[in-house]
């Protein structure tokens, strides 16, 4: 290395004439162009390994029959790839599951599909009906504040930026307890509607701070000329600037959704039967009962997984620009 | 002048602006739902935990002061909870900020695949944290899970090992779930950060003739700083309450080797039944949280 340092740097680089001397410049930059290659293609490599191999071994154990899923060593690929977890999750109810009929699916070991299979539908619907309700109120609520915030010089404008910020960091485990007496008392336990109104205190505080910075970004002359036009503020906001804010409306659409569609701890709390549990609180009730297959929890696992994975690869551009702009401002 | 309520009330509309007046109006939704569902809730709390309310005896909540906090302080569970958050919460951050940098590197970089390696590394961030944690409590499983199958046929141990179930291990191995899950947003974080630093500098560090090295530990680095503030703050936040991963891979256990705070929380209030010290704990938390929060938000105020 040392002697890499002895050359005198005059300057000449790539792609410029070069005096006879800097032909070690040229091979070195050769070293230099390949080592660069192999650094990233090795990173690329190790990202892709350590994020798909993991899912993979859950698609592949979720494919397994029961002889197959506790075999030593494991088999990374299925001998005989059965769906009959997805069938158990997707047909229609087959009965009431008794000592009898428990093993019947799979008479070749003692499998066991719990009889709250049929749970994890009416669940997902729970979640997806959950997160469209907060992803709606979430823009109803947000929308104007983030404008107002943006674009409108008023008294006490600082202070509410703040406000929001100041929201956004309060940690959900210390709404629980409140959280709980309050719903409690009103009789809302086991209703999704609690879950709703939860989730707004851990999803507006970002979606109003999105907003803001995608707002600031648009310049103030919109404003002025549709308000020279006559426009008042609330066509200003819904003919000016809507339109131009698509996607960081995505963005909040799309985090919005997935803080719902993800969240546990809240729904762990109030939520009691299937009529208001979401897809989380079914999942985890699986995993802390030994009876049930490894194979059928991880193919529940991969039906709350495929609707956030689909939607983070089909609109990666709006999340990473999202996230970017609720963090810093470049 | 008039001093009829309506005289003042007008007086006091008319030095409101007509856009003071519409922003209000604006605001108000987000203001009064943020009232009710966050600020409301975090002084409620506050006054809970001032009572001890055990809904085992509901009818008799006496008005403790700061009993539950003074108990808290003295019991050395708590501290020893305590501990176990803080040592999880180094282990993860530490993690998550050296890969997720790597990875910012990385991605910095224009190479063919390079939109292909991102949208990849998307995937956990996405996904809920109780699949993460069943689909590493299958991996780590000690009778047929993935990693005793993998290092058993690459020869590293003879024998099946428990994992999850070893004190030793288990702090680690949940760390490990938490970090795979939070290296994407770290990374996103940072290579904003890495994006924002001006090419000038890089430039004017060759014209001095500044290795690699020399580049990276004396321009991009300093560089980042705000970027690694915000990246570490952020995730000790989301670390020090972090929950999910607790409930489904080990319950607290084995034994009390995973009993972090927010596990603690969840037994004190909703296994013991007793709602003041529970609030008095989840408090604490919040506290530091916002301690945290500060700065964060004065790094991000920065750019309002």
């Amino acid at each position: 290395m040392a002697s890499l340092h002895d050359i005198p740097d005059d300057g000449s680089r790539a792609g410029r004439p070069v005096a006879p001397r800097s032909i070690n410049y040229k091979r070195r930059g050769e070293i230099f162009r390949w080592l660069h290659r192999g650094v990233i293609f090795a990173g690329s490599l190790a990202i892709m390994l350590v994020v798909l191999m993991p899912v993979a071994w859950l698609v592949s154990s979720s494919l397994q029959t029961e002889a197959e899923i506790v075999s030593v060593p494991p088999h990374w690929i299925p001998d005989e790839p059965t769906l009959r977890n997805f069938k158990a999750i997707f047909a229609a109810d087959e009965g009431p599951v008794s000592y009898e009929t428990r093993n019947r699916q799979d008479p070749a070991s003692g499998s066991f599909i719990p009889s709250t299979a049929k749970n994890l539908l009416p669940a997902m619907f729970n979640s997806f009906a959950v997160a469209t309700l907060v992803v709606v109120l979430n823009l109803l609520v947000g929308l104007p504040a983030a404008y107002a915030m943006a674009k409108i010089r008023f008294w006490g404008r600082t202070g509410s930026v703040y406000f929001i910020l100041a929201t956004r960091v309060i940690p959900d485990i210390a709404l629980v307890v409140p959280f709980f007496l309050v719903i409690r008392n009103l009789g809302l336990l086991d209703s999704i509607l609690s879950l709703v109104v939860t989730y707004l205190a851990i999803t507006v505080p970002f979606t109003v701070f999105i907003l803001i910075q995608y707002f600031e970004s648009l310049p103030d002359e919109l404003d002025k000329a549709a308000r020279v036009d006559g426009c008042s503020r609330l066509q200003t906001l819904t003919h000016v600037y809507l339109p131009l804010s698509l996607p960081s409306i995505v963005a909040v659409i799309l985090f919005a959704f997935l803080t719902s569609w993800n969240e546990f701890l809240l729904a762990l709390m109030f939520t009691q039967t299937v009529s208001s549990q979401t897809l989380p609180i079914v999942l985890a009730s699986f995993t802390s009962d030994f009876t049930i297959s490894f194979s059928f929890i991880n193919a529940a696992g991969l039906l709350a997984i495929v609707p956030p994975v689909i939607i983070a690869i089909v609109f990666e551009r709006y999340i990473v620009s999202g996230l970017t702009a609720g963090a810093v401002k470049g | 002048m008039s001093n009829t309520a309506g005289g003042i009330g007008a007086k006091v509309m008319r030095r409101f602006t007509y856009d003071d007046r519409t922003a209000l109006v604006f605001i108000a939704p987000v203001m009064a739902v943020l009232a009710l569902v966050a600020v409301f809730p975090i002084g409620y709390s506050f006054y809970i935990s001032l009572f001890q309310i055990k809904l085992t005896r509901p009818n008799r909540t006496p008005f403790v002061w700061l009993d539950n906090y003074i108990q808290l302080f003295g019991d050395d569970l708590f501290w020893t909870a305590v501990l176990r958050t803080v040592t999880f919460t180094v282990m993860s951050v530490t993690a998550i900020t050296v890969l997720a940098l790597l990875a910012a590197l990385l991605l910095n970089e224009k190479f063919p695949g390079r939109r292909l390696v991102s949208t990849i590394l998307l995937v956990p961030w996405a996904i809920p944290y109780v699949a993460d944690a069943l689909m590493w409590k299958w991996i780590y499983d000690s009778g047929y899970g993935a990693l005793n199958g993998l290092l058993y046929q690459l020869g590293f141990i003879d024998k099946y090992v428990v994992w999850l179930g070893d004190q030793q291990k288990t702090l680690p191995l949940i760390a490990n779930a938490f970090v795979w899950k939070e290296v994407p947003l770290a990374t996103i974080l940072l290579l904003v950060s890495l994006k924002s630093i001006p090419q000038d500098l890089y430039n004017a560090a060759r014209v001095d003739g500044a290795p690699l090295l020399q580049r990276f530990l004396h321009v991009t680095l300093p560089s980042m700083r705000t970027g690694f503030m915000l990246v570490i703050l952020y995730e000790t936040m989301i670390a020090i309450r972090h929950f999910d991963l607790f409930f489904v891979l080990t319950e607290g256990g084995p034994g009390t080797a995973s009993h972090v705070l927010s596990w603690e929380i969840y037994i004190e209030t909703f296994r013991n039944l007793s709602f003041g010290s529970g609030a008095a704990m989840s408090y604490v938390l919040a506290l530091v949280t916002f301690a945290l929060a500060y700065f964060v938000i004065k790094i991000l105020g920065r750019s309002v």
